[in-house]
């Protein structure tokens, strides 16, 4: 056994230990929900104890579950789009912010909503979001409407509501991937004769699409699996799969069923998200 | 100091705090419960649980949490050798599936002193019943001047955009279509139509919760609902422009109280935590401040207060109880509609 082989046996021995631990941590809960989830359901004993492909079937065939699933993709794709465009240039002023006090200032202010609850953040756009809330007020006051807009329980409040949430993940993965990208290529394009906007678009954006990739993974996961956000502000009329699977496994004790779209959401969201990285990886690297 | 001498004296130091805390416990009673958050629980922790318990030195832990993720919690846990909580607060219909489930203890009512009158009604051998209401019409007395006295009034044209209904509450507004259309809580093909016919008919503002409905009829985005009369005087007390009227075809009894899990690790604190719910001086000064009407005979409710938290025996003779087997095999079924056709 060579020196080198030796080596990387002792430190596979080191973090074993932490790799079992963290797998045993993390597929023993999934493996229970996926037996969970071929099981029946049974008001008397919960789960009758057999193997039945029922839940996913019902899933499948019912148009009601089906439409959900989509709906949920489609606010999260939107609410993935919307942070990436909005976060993009955030990112990239800080990225360049030339003061060490002004950077520092920009992360904090951009992390700080994060150290809220996403129940206290959703109960504040309640608040301005509300039939007499303060955009309504505040539209109203300026003449811009004439009767106040519903806004909260709806589809388009679940996507402020979203946006706001992921916006700082958003920033804080662009702005990491940024500060790798020296400023000297940009100075080399410049020298070259493009436009500010011209090595935006050729120099640094095809550079930092792997951090782009990265954001809109999480932020696409994260709104794929939110809770509080469309319940609280989506109301009881917006379904989406989160709390589709909550009331499933709450509310009416049907862990099979619960446990079968809990598997398929997250089956869901993986398979989007490998298939749009891979494809936007083949086509900038 | 040596290395063996500073660790002795650590172990010293630390067996020292360890002692100290066991006989801190040995003084007073530990006791985990779980229970709504909000104006429930701190109404339960002035009236009964500081008062008779922790203002003699118990420790009260506090699991507060809705009662869907305490029903879950309790299933979850049936099968360790330990669970968490002692004592659960929960609706009757919830202990009923608890007790299917193998999941709570059956009560020695022996031990509960203050439970020796309790509303036979509403009173089950795992289930110790607390407060109880009825779900009845609430409006706007400012709009609608005569009281309703029929649930059909809800359906009333008159009352279009104006008719306001609870998400959580599925279950019983598919008790009261029933009722309104059989006399009878339990037929769902009769519910569903009627509920449909409410749908089209008056389109009705669907709410998540007693907050949010409560908030609707302030801001008199509408006018009629359905509640339970304790919610329905609490908003009239806390200033929103609701009266309550007992509806002529009866009306559900909606029973909460408390169950013991059976992984309890503080079973006789938690017949003495029950004893003290039922206390008739301290639970008649919380249905006084709550509007519920109090699970034991004991409890002496008098004046104003009484005339609107009790019921007549007119009432009493209209009042129904859910079949707890009938919700517990449809209550998945009656949301999937609810879901995709209701709301």
């Amino acid at each position: 056994m060579g020196p080198e082989k030796g080596a990387r046996l002792r430190g596979l021995a080191l973090v074993l230990p932490a790799l079992l631990l963290v797998a045993a941590f993390l597929l023993a809960p999934l493996a229970l929900v996926i037996r969970y989830s071929l099981d029946v359901y049974d008001p008397a004993s919960l789960m009758k104890g057999v193997f039945s492909a029922e839940n996913y079937v019902k899933l499948v065939s019912d148009p009601f579950y089906l439409r959900v699933l989509v709906f949920t993709g489609e606010i999260a794709a939107l609410s993935t789009a919307i942070c990436l465009v909005l976060g993009y240039p955030v990112a990239y002023f800080i990225s360049r912010s030339t003061s060490e006090k002004l950077r520092s200032f920009l992360i904090i202010i951009t992390v700080l909503p994060l150290l809220m609850g996403n129940a206290v953040r959703a109960a504040a756009w309640m608040v301005i979001m509300g039939t007499k809330g303060l955009a309504n007020a505040m539209m109203l006051g300026a003449g811009v409407i004439d009767e106040p807009l519903k806004i909260l329980y709806t589809p388009t409040a679940v996507v402020i509501g979203l946006v706001s949430v992921l916006l700082p993940f958003t920033i804080i993965t662009l702005q990491s991937v940024l500060d790798a990208i020296p400023g000297s290529l940009e100075e080399a394009g410049r020298s070259l004769g493009f436009s500010p906007l011209h090595t935006m678009f050729s120099v640094v954006m095809p550079l930092s699409v792997p951090g782009m990739l990265a954001a809109g993974a999480i932020c696409f996961c994260l709104a794929m699996n939110a809770y509080a956000t469309p319940v609280l502000i989506g109301g009881p009329s917006v379904h989406m799969m989160g709390p589709l699977v909550y009331q499933q496994i709450s509310k009416v004790t049907n862990w099979p069923f619960g446990s079968a779209l809990a598997c398929v959401l997250m089956a869901v969201t993986l398979t989007m998200t490998v298939i749009s990285t891979t494809i936007l990886s083949r086509r900038y690297f | 100091m040596k290395r063996r001498q500073f660790i002795g004296a650590g172990l010293a130091v630390a067996g020292a705090g360890v002692l100290g805390a066991r006989s801190a416990f040995a003084q007073g009673k530990e006791i985990v419960v779980s229970n709504w958050g909000g104006d429930w629980n701190d109404r339960t922790v002035k009236y009964i649980e500081q008062p008779l318990l922790e203002s003699k030195g118990w420790k009260i832990v506090r699991d507060l949490n809705t009662a869907p993720q305490r029903r879950t919690k309790i299933l979850a846990e049936k099968n360790l050798p330990r669970g968490t909580l002692d004592v659960a607060h929960v609706p009757i219909s919830d202990a009923y599936l608890l007790n299917t489930n193998g999941a709570v203890d059956v009560i020695d009512f022996g031990k509960i002193p203050n439970g020796s009158d309790l509303v036979p009604a509403i009173k089950l051998p795992y289930f110790v019943p607390w407060l109880y209401s009825t779900w009845e019409i609430v409006y706007n007395p400012n709009y609608i001047k005569t009281p309703p006295t029929s649930l059909a009034e809800l359906w009333n044209p008159k009352y279009k955009g104006k008719v306001g209904v609870t998400n959580q509450h599925y279950e019983d507004y598919m008790q009261m279509a029933s009722l309104l259309a059989t006399g009878k809580l339990h037929d769902l093909d009769a519910a569903k139509k009627k509920l449909l016919e409410l749908k089209q008919v008056n389109q009705p503002k669907v709410y998540e919760s007693h907050q949010q409905i409560a908030a609707g009829f302030k801001g008199e985005e509408i006018w009629i609902a359905c509640n339970y009369r304790a919610r329905g005087l609490q908003f009239a007390k806390d200033g929103v422009p609701v009266a309550v009227s007992f509806p002529k075809e009866g009306a559900a009894l909606q029973t909460f109280g408390v169950v013991m899990p059976k992984r309890a690790t503080h079973k006789a604190e938690a017949y003495e935590y029950f004893n003290a719910l039922l206390d008739p001086k301290q639970l008649a000064e919380l249905c006084q401040a709550n509007f519920y009407s109090p699970a034991s005979n004991k409890v002496q409710l008098t004046g104003d207060i009484g005339q609107k938290i009790l019921h007549t025996p007119e009432q009493k003779a209209k009042l129904q109880s859910p079949d707890f087997g009938f919700l517990a095999a449809n209550t998945a079924g009656m949301l999937e509609w609810w879901n995709k056709s209701f709301v």
